[in-house]
């Protein structure tokens, strides 16, 4: 029994330093391309932008507006809130090339966007 | 802007913990091993109730059930408060409150600023018998293309009345598929102590009005050893609003 747990003991540490070592690289950094994209008046502004597949993007979001508004993407994969009078940085990709919606979720009506990947 | 650990801070961290992990020495579990996997990720503004449900089926013992309600909401953009009461039914008795507890999370790198994204759990849980634990938790998580991985690695330390003071480490893995925001299917994998086992998954969220959202899950995890209960079903509702 004592040798049973010391195996599997074992096994879970060999699981461990796997996961540690596989994750190690992850915390690389690379220069970014930049986006700003404004809130006002609970719309987008361009509530359309293009960037390269295949490519990481950082998007500057200003919100002009006095409200808080959520930046929402299921196919983005990404949700942030962006208080009132503010900013917020969202990383996106890499992406395949398509197009991919976003919407304010506290406007959903008027705050609509699309990312455009090529 | 959200204040966040400047990249050495981060490595400094990532280090400590990983050595850490290499000091914890071979202990045996005496809780629930499969429970709710977290993602390193906090929404400011955002509140949220909770109900969770653990059932375990062993043939050489009682049934179990475990039941979470939970009420909890971000202090920042970085940081989530959860407060928990947990209760249990053992076999034909009825549901006990047997534990309190508080959980914060943090949130410390941006979402797809680096290959992982990196996030701390603290928790402090008190029992009614006496006994309390505390635990930190590493969480990761990883995008590749449509397929998301998550692993939280929690170190545990126990004491009190009626427990034998320990350190315990638990290790939880899911791979999830993000095929629509109604379906996601996952495979899970749960370690912690001699408790192993493995099981699917299915999640998904509903929008239910502006800002307000539901989101649940269903699970089926079997065991992997002998030591460990044959069958744990677990189920989540998340209230988002």
């Amino acid at each position: 029994m004592q040798t049973l747990k010391i195996q599997c003991y074992l096994c879970r540490q060999r699981v461990i330093y796997m996961l540690f070592f596989v994750l190690l690289p992850t915390l690389a950094k690379a220069g970014t391309p930049l986006v700003d994209i404004s809130i006002e008046q609970h719309l987008f502004i361009p509530s359309e932008i293009t960037i390269p597949a295949n490519t990481k993007v950082k998007l500057r979001i200003h919100n002009r507006d006095a409200t808080p508004e959520e930046f929402e993407s299921w196919e983005l994969n990404r949700e942030k809130v962006i208080m009132g009078n503010s900013t917020a940085i969202i990383f996106i990709g890499p992406l395949l090339p398509g197009a991919y919606p976003f919407f304010g979720e506290f406007n959903p009506k008027t705050a609509q966007g699309k990312v455009i990947v090529e | 802007m959200p204040r966040r650990l400047p990249y050495w801070d981060k490595r400094y961290l990532f280090f400590l913990c990983l050595f850490s992990v290499f000091l914890m020495p071979p202990v045996l579990a005496d809780g629930t091993v499969v429970s709710k996997i977290y993602h390193p990720y906090v929404q400011a503004l955002e509140k949220e109730i909770e109900v969770r449900s653990i059932y375990e089926r062993d043939d050489d013992r009682n049934d179990q059930q475990k039941y979470k309600l939970a009420y909890g909401q971000s202090i920042s953009d970085t940081w989530f408060g959860e407060f928990y009461l947990i209760g249990s039914k053992d076999g034909g008795d009825a549901v006990e409150i047997e534990t309190y507890e508080a959980e914060l999370k943090w949130q410390m790198t941006e979402q797809g600023e680096y290959s992982a994204d990196w996030g701390l759990l603290f928790e402090l849980e008190k029992e009614e018998s006496g006994g309390w634990e505390v635990a930190s938790s590493i969480l990761v998580e990883r995008e590749l293309g449509r397929f998301v991985g998550t692993a939280n690695l929690a170190f545990i330390y126990e004491w009190g009345d009626g427990i034998e003071d320990e350190l315990e480490s638990k290790l939880a893995l899911q791979m999830r598929y993000r095929h629509s925001p109604h379906f996601e299917p996952a495979l899970e994998i749960f370690t912690g102590e001699d408790y192993k086992g493995i099981g699917p998954l299915i999640m998904g969220r509903e929008m239910l009005s502006q800002g307000k959202k539901l989101r649940w899950e269903l699970g089926a995890i079997f065991a992997l050893n002998s030591d460990s209960p044959d069958l744990t079903i677990k189920t989540a509702f998340e209230y988002e609003f």
